[in-house]
């Protein structure tokens, strides 16, 4: 397959599983696999920020412990870093020779047979999330084409992270939507059966619920559902509630 | 999702912003039909309304509350849309005791689409027309943005609730239908009965009575319905 028919089939199966279930981590080392078979790299790797600004391998193209090691080291020190925090492509063209800025990293890539480093930053608007980091066992820079077309891989990592992150965020919020909608129910319920039992109305029925919470230390919505539940006697709330102080 | 469309769906939310009774009419406007509103469901069931544009489209979302069927109760369990352009013509196997009173309510075609986002499945967009006639393609594809769009919406509002409660765009706009489970409170004090139980009998007594579940809960509750006092028969 030629190179451009590599990277558009590529960019359209990425794009294709945003739309369906997808699985974020197989989606990013696909995306690092086909960046190899595509560039001019050995090994690419894609990072992310944790809420610590700490960074970390989370797809790789190549589970040899020594790529992998290197990748990480880039985490600490590294163009990786660079990128990460100036949201920028940063770039190492021989790290056999520019091993002032990060001795330990560089130090172990030559040993490794890798000798230039380029960082590509994964960015949504004003944010960088992470990294797109592609390491080449020749020194000097990768053609501007291939940098261009690393750069759109880089945007749709993004994008993919992005989404996941939207949609596990849309569960827990429909999760909260359900269970505040729940626990709002279970209290009315409570406040049928105290206004039953007690002979009062919908009113009165809450304050003496409330107040026998706040009184007993006890959330509402636990009181209501050991009332709903039978646990806790309708019967109990039979004295008339405070009225609240003018 | 198709780009043009949901600019054109944003476009009518304009600055009114997506508060929940908004969202209902920008729904039946977008899509082009009589009403629409916009239930919420859970465990299969429906639990409440966040809108609906009229009386026609609100009695629909009752006869769902108070059945458990309908366009948008199977629309949200199937997870695909549901669509009934001659409901008048419709032959009582579908939606046997939604679809006469839904007719007699002035509705002719009805259609559910589910309102998910991602595996969120918040529920599903009900729209009606009063005649019958089904959506054009492009119709469709349109209901199918905009409840993509509702579904974010309803979150966007949730989200910005305090912890444990629901938001108060949603509670003030929406229809919960709380004096339903104020009745089951009742009822299962009247009868020594769980709650639950207690509300399978409130919806016993309005299907026999061709009633709608909400109109029962407020006989119990204003205390001109005692379900301790029932004849043989009225159980």
């Amino acid at each position: 397959m030629s190179e451009s028919a590599l990277l558009i089939s590529t960019l359209v199966e990425l794009a294709d599983s945003l739309v369906d279930d997808f699985d974020v981590v197989e989606l990013l080392t696909l995306l690092s696999e086909r960046s190899v078979q595509a560039f001019d790299v050995a090994s690419a790797a894609v990072t992310l920020g944790l809420p610590s600004g700490q960074l970390h391998v989370i797809a790789a193209s190549s589970d040899a412990m020594r790529d992998l090691e290197l990748f990480e080291l880039q985490c600490a020190e590294g163009p990786c870093v660079d990128s990460y925090r100036s949201g920028r492509p940063a770039w190492a063209g021989d790290l056999a020779v520019d091993d002032v800025a990060w001795p330990r990293f560089a130090g172990r890539a030559v040993e490794a047979g890798l000798r230039s480093v380029h960082s590509l930053p994964l960015r949504l608007r004003a944010e960088t999330i992470g990294t797109l980091s592609l390491m080449r066992t020749s020194p000097g820079a990768l053609a501007d084409t291939d940098l261009a077309a690393a750069q759109a891989f880089a945007d749709v990592a993004t994008i993919a992270i992005v989404q996941h992150q939207a949609m596990v965020d849309a569960q827990a919020i429909n999760s909260q939507l359900q269970h505040a909608l729940n626990s709002r129910i279970i209290i009315e319920q409570a406040k049928g059966k105290i206004a039953e039992s007690a002979g009062v109305d919908m009113a009165e029925a809450f304050q003496r619920l409330r107040q026998h919470a706040r009184a007993h230390h006890l959330l509402l919505a636990e009181l209501a559902e050991a009332v709903v539940n039978g646990s806790f006697p309708a019967g109990a709330f039979a004295s008339p509630s405070v009225p609240p102080r003018s | 999702m198709p780009a043009t469309r949901l600019l054109r769906i944003l476009g009518l939310l304009g600055d009114g912003g997506a508060g929940g009774s908004r969202l209902c009419e920008v729904a039946a406007e977008a899509v082009g039909v009589t009403g629409a509103g916009l239930m919420l469901l859970s465990h299969d069931l429906p639990v409440g309304s966040v809108c609906t544009t009229d009386a026609v489209s609100a009695r629909i979302e009752d006869l769902q509350y108070t059945l458990g069927e309908g366009p948008c109760v199977d629309a949200h369990r199937l997870g695909r849309a549901v669509t009934e352009p001659d409901l008048a013509g419709l032959g009582p196997g579908r939606w046997p005791a939604f679809t006469g009173p839904a007719v007699d309510a002035g509705a002719r075609a009805v259609f559910g689409f589910p309102t998910t986002v991602g595996g969120a499945r918040l529920g599903a967009l009900n729209l009606y027309r009063d005649q019958p006639g089904g959506l054009t393609d492009d119709q469709h594809a349109d209901a199918l943005v905009m409840a993509e769009v509702a579904a974010r919406a309803v979150l966007a509002l949730q989200s910005e609730a305090s912890a444990g409660n629901l938001a108060g765009d949603i509670e003030a706009e929406g229809e919960f239908r709380f004096v339903v489970h104020q009745a089951a409170g009742m009822v299962s004090e009247q009868l020594h009965i769980s709650v639950t139980e207690a509300l399978v009998r409130l919806r016993a007594h309005a299907f026999r009575r061709g009633r709608t579940l909400a109109d029962v809960a407020n006989d119990v509750v204003a205390r001109s319905l005692r379900f301790d006092e029932m004849g043989g028969d009225d159980r």
